[in-house]
């Protein structure tokens, strides 16, 4: 009795458990693909809110710092104090903006806004009002 | 007070004199070499690198032992960061990232550890790190990509009359990598360690001066100094892992200078 419903039976449903099971393995790989990717991107640097704050600071002031050395030196070199000083300081303080800019971009690439939250002005906008 | 004295534990000491350079041959002139205790430490995590690599990667088995799954995570570790950073490229990178990141981890670790040196809170060895990286980045950039690579200091799409102003902001930024990259795991470790002794040196004045009163009072102290140890583990292990991903975002720099 078992046997027979086995003949009958088997093809068929071993068809559909081969079909279930590799859509099942399909979705599994894709869910693992989207978990790889996810802790790809939860990898960023900033683990804390402490090292984020210590990393944007480091970064403007080692750029103000470097200009001032750089005009110091200047000065010391031509003779031309406080002119080289006064304005590589201030061209120390853009480039730490600068620095700044980046690392935020960076942040931000590497930590995305939630769908749906309002960024502004798309990417493509902006791109082509600059040029 | 030297048991509470928070910058005691950075004091560097020699532990045998190597040899003099210069001078007149008297005592006392010329610059001596010496093996420091901070040179004790950096042998010592080498060492201790070198010793779990070379036994953890020994056995070379299908089925890894533990160890030997701790050195693959590790090397997977790195390479996945340098080929996210820097490409596939990068990976020729990939030792000189393997070995800055090693070293920090290790040092760091080591530095938790009570009565041992803490090599990274002393901002010459971390600035001649990020100098190995910063020289690397530069020699190497000029190699591959010969004059262009100072495109790096020229943006993109910029008209010609902003470049004068552009490129030396562009070039103080990238001078002021070394100095950002040695100042923040300098920093934080330095910060991290003075605030753990400070915290426990807390305790010890308190039992100290109040006596029972003391040792109620200096329970709070303590509390926070333990806080604080696991705080100490994260930044040492975060602190190593950022300046190594930078290290790969620079190289990246000098392999595609384009930007």
């Amino acid at each position: 009795m078992t046997s027979s419903q086995d003949d009958h039976g088997q093809p068929d449903s071993a068809r559909g458990v081969t079909h279930d099971l590799a859509s099942r393995i399909a979705s599994a790989k894709r869910e693992r693909e989207r978990e790889d990717n996810r802790s790809a991107r939860d990898a960023s640097p900033e683990m804390s809110g402490l090292a984020r704050g210590l990393r944007i600071g480091t970064e403007f002031i080692a750029a103000v710092l470097v200009g001032a050395g750089l005009g110091y030196l200047i000065d010391l070199g031509l003779g031309t104090s406080p002119w080289g000083l006064l304005i590589l300081l201030l061209m120390g303080f853009a480039a730490g903006i600068l620095n700044v800019i980046r690392v935020v971009a960076e942040m931000n690439a590497a930590s995305p806004a939630p769908k749906g939250a309002d960024l502004g002005p798309e990417a493509e906008d902006e791109e082509r009002n600059e040029n | 007070m030297a048991g509470t004295d928070p910058i005691h534990q950075f004091v560097i000491y020699d532990i045998f004199e190597l040899f003099t350079v210069g001078g007149d041959g008297t005592e006392g002139t010329g610059t001596t070499f010496a093996f420091t205790n901070s040179a004790l430490f950096m042998v010592l995590t080498v060492a201790t690198i070198a010793v779990f690599l070379l036994l953890s990667t020994s056995g070379k088995k299908l089925i890894p032992t533990r160890a030997q799954l701790t050195a693959e995570l590790l090397y997977e570790f790195v390479a996945g960061m340098v080929r996210s950073s820097a490409g596939t490229a990068g990976m020729k990178f990939f030792p000189l990232v393997f070995s800055l990141f090693t070293f920090i981890f290790v040092a760091n670790m080591f530095g938790m550890v009570p009565y041992f040196f803490t090599v990274t809170s002393h901002i010459i060895v971390t600035f001649a790190l990020s100098m190995l990286v910063f020289l690397t980045v530069i020699i190497y950039g000029f190699v591959k990509n010969g004059p262009k690579f100072l495109k790096l200091f020229v943006p993109a799409g910029v008209p010609g009359y902003i470049l004068p102003i552009v490129t030396p902001i562009e070039v103080i930024s990238f001078l002021s990598r070394p100095i950002s990259l040695s100042v923040r795991l300098f920093g934080n470790i330095l910060a991290g360690h003075i605030t753990l002794k400070v915290f426990t040196g807390f305790a010890v004045m308190m039992i100290g001066g109040l006596g029972a009163l003391g040792w109620l009072g200096a329970t709070l102290p303590v509390l926070m100094a333990i806080a604080l140890t696991g705080l100490e583990f994260l930044v040492g292990a975060v602190q190593a892992y950022v300046f190594a991903v930078l290290t790969s975002m620079y190289l990246n720099d000098a392999i595609h200078p384009s930007h």
